[in-house]
């Protein structure tokens, strides 16, 4: 992997690659699975993830 | 950028499954262990890994989550990073560990079940975000001070780095105080914390290595000429 170039030449070139609709579909999908996994106060979801997360150290539950 | 990525969710997959089995193997009989200590807690210290199932899933789920999202931001901000490939997948994996875990565990430290919070799961749920972002807000100042102080002597550009970390303990320290208390010893429950870091810490060496190992391999496929020829 080249290293010259820049980070904004990175994000230019992701930019290029990516479609908006990409892009925001693969930020959505991960924004919701870690939602799910660490935040999600749903009874169910509680207490599925409850050792996952005290094991994660993630206290918000 | 889809190679990051698909470089990232590989390196994830190896990540998810060393902390899928930290997750059974270790912090499970720990958590189950220290709810023997919960008051009213009728049932027995034995470990039930089909219960524990979803969760050992969940941490499986978190390494590929914690790597597809490393593929992508090791992609975009590689430039950025100091010294060479490994040296940059490491610093880049503790900068994933202060902003997810390092950073809003100074103000919320990992408790062991059983403990009662002093403050409501929303307000503490705003902190833990807020504590998120700061850690990542530290980070990359870090990584700017590093690269602006280029020509001065490394202890200056250390200290320079090291520097907006206290940002991160300051506002640690003027959080709301999220003490709790439980039936716990508290031998146990600091023990339990340890478990915890440790935890996290060998999620992000390992998702590192995995990374590292990766990039070196498809780079060098890049490079040499395949060995079997099609026939």
């Amino acid at each position: 992997m080249e290293t010259a170039d820049t980070v904004h030449d990175r994000i230019e070139r992701a930019g290029t690659e990516l479609t908006p609709t990409r892009a925001a579909l693969a930020i959505g999908l991960a924004a919701a699975l870690g939602f799910t996994l660490m935040f999600l106060q749903d009874p169910m979801a509680h207490d599925a993830m409850h050792n996952f997360r005290h094991a994660a150290g993630v206290t918000c539950h | 950028m889809y190679d990051a990525l698909k470089r990232g969710v590989g390196a994830g997959a190896v990540a998810g499954v060393a902390y899928g089995l930290f997750v059974a193997l270790v912090a499970t009989p720990a958590i189950a262990f220290a709810e023997t200590f919960e008051a009213g807690h009728g049932h027995e210290s034995g470990i039930d890994l089909v219960a524990a199932a979803p969760s050992v899933v969940g941490g499986g789920l978190f390494g590929l989550l914690l790597g597809a999202a490393f593929g992508v931001v090791y992609y975009l901000f590689e430039p950025a990073l100091p010294g060479a490939t490994d040296t940059r997948n490491y610093l880049l994996a503790a900068a994933g560990f202060v902003t997810v875990s390092g950073a809003p565990w100074l103000a919320l430290p990992p408790q062991a079940p059983g403990a009662e919070y002093a403050l409501g799961s929303d307000a503490r749920l705003v902190i833990y975000a807020g504590m998120m972002a700061l850690g990542a807000l530290a980070c990359a100042l870090s990584a700017l001070a590093w690269r602006r102080t280029e020509g001065t002597a490394t202890v200056a550009r250390a200290a320079a780095a090291l520097l907006p970390f206290g940002l991160v303990v300051a506002a640690a320290f003027f959080a709301p105080t999220a003490s709790s208390s439980g039936p716990i010893p508290d031998g146990l429950a600091t023990a339990y914390r340890g478990l915890v870091v440790v935890g996290q810490v060998l999620l992000w060496m390992t998702l590192a290595t995995a990374h590292t190992w990766l990039l070196d391999r498809t780079a060098a496929s890049e490079l040499t000429i395949p060995r079997e020829t099609p026939h």
